[in-house]
């Protein structure tokens, strides 16, 4: 489409500046340059593409599908996996090979965030309290910035909520870091450095919430920051 | 005739975009077609279709599949339907376990968990609409006691998940996830 019109705009460029010109730009005769207007197009088309496969790449890299559900620090996909995943989760699922978990079976939730917007970090201490949606069961994971678990001093890398202590009232508090804890500790990665980030995946079985629908205004622990070294 | 350069240079970029649009649609549709290693063939590495193969459990740098519950142990089971409906058959002793159906593309068909299930023994029957009406006509003993899940996908495998409620049960459920079935019903 631009193939007859461009050409004259790069003569035009390159000569109008310096040279004075009697005839008005409208009817001035027209030459066109082949190799100009070749490389021209040709820069279309890089550059095109360059921002096409960029931003692509930045949208799975990322690793957040469109159609999340957010509440408070932690985000869910409920229809990840599903025939109905919107085309950047069906594209980050098949290249991961993940393995969602279904409607039937349970909802995964993930934080890479503090209650406060800071982004996780594996050498800082954290408190995760409050109380979850109803389930039959339910396992709080550590992991590193990218969703693999790491090494922790225990050995461990998970909790799970049959083996919580909780106030009478139900609710819960666990601390997440490196180093032992009494109470629920959830153990960090034993040698980690701020850059390799970290996730809270919080994963609810047998739950209701495991429609998109009936995640309004539902209540999740709260992730606070308690102190960095 | 000649344009105006603020015009020449507008049209670029709009052509730019324009393209670039394009060109990002079809990287992201054409990711899930190009993959190396799909979930699905990633299962077959753990042993062969048509059958309960234990995953390893879920450690540090040992993850058989990426996003697995460290809580869980797992067995999957990868089949065609153009072999023969496939029956699945567990019985599982922990307080929570769940099985996904999925298809090659790693879509969600069908899941259930214990609770769903309605009874503690997992029985269930996958079968194609064709399979299923030939097997209407001459019923086995026990179809009323399955739970019997249609599918056009032909293709595909499951994915069972046991909940590990102390280290002392690991044993028992990997004998039980061992001794889960995936085969042929009768």
């Amino acid at each position: 489409m631009n193939g007859t019109t461009l050409p004259s705009q790069e003569t035009h460029f390159g000569e109008a500046d310096w040279q004075k010109q009697d005839l008005p730009r409208a009817i001035r005769p027209h030459r066109s340059h082949p190799l100009r207007t070749l490389s021209f197009l040709t820069l279309i088309v890089v550059l095109a593409s360059l921002l096409g496969i960029g931003s692509a790449y930045v949208m799975i890299e990322r690793e957040q599908p469109l159609n999340a559900v957010t509440i408070g620090s932690w985000r869910a996909y409920p229809k990840a996996g599903t025939a109905e995943a919107d085309p950047y989760s069906v594209a980050i699922y098949t290249r991961g090979a993940v393995v969602p978990l279904a409607s039937g079976e349970g909802l995964a939730l993930v934080a890479r965030e503090d209650r406060s917007g800071h982004l996780l970090d594996p050498t800082c201490i954290y408190r995760i309290s409050g109380q979850t949606p109803t389930a039959r069961l339910w396992t709080m994971t550590a992991t590193d910035g990218d969703g693999h678990l790491v090494e922790t001093r225990p050995g461990r890398v998970h909790l799970d909520s049959q083996n919580l202590l909780r106030n009478p009232d139900g609710s819960f508090e666990i601390n997440a870091a490196s180093e032992p804890h009494s109470g629920n500790w959830l153990p960090l990665a034993a040698s980690a450095n701020a850059s390799d980030g970290m996730r809270f995946v919080l994963r609810l079985y047998d739950a209701p919430v495991t429609t998109g629908a009936a995640l309004d205004g539902i209540t999740l622990p709260v992730i606070e920051r308690l102190g960095c070294p | 005739m000649t344009l105006s350069p603020r015009f020449s240079i507008t049209l670029a970029v709009f052509s730019v975009l324009f393209l670039a649009t394009i060109v990002h649609i079809l990287v992201v549709m054409g990711i899930p077609l190009n993959v190396q290693h799909s979930a699905y063939d990633n299962i077959a590495t753990y042993g062969p279709d048509r059958e309960f193969n234990l995953l390893p459990d879920v450690r540090p740098q040992q993850e058989a599949l990426p996003d697995l519950d460290p809580a869980m142990k797992h067995a999957t089971c990868r089949f065609q339907l153009a072999d023969g409906p496939v029956l699945f058959d567990a019985s599982i002793p922990t307080s929570f376990w769940s099985i996904g159906l999925f298809n090659s593309a790693g879509e969600a068909v069908y899941s259930l968990n214990n609770r769903t299930a309605g009874a503690e023994r997992l029985s269930m029957l996958v079968l194609t609409p064709a399979q299923l009406s030939i097997l209407r006509e001459n019923p086995p003993e026990n179809l009323e006691d399955l739970i019997v899940i249609e599918t056009a996908d032909i293709s595909g495998f499951a994915l069972l998940r046991a909940h590990v409620p102390h280290p002392s049960r690991a044993n028992a459920l990997d004998q039980a996830l061992l001794s889960a079935t995936c085969g042929t019903i009768g």
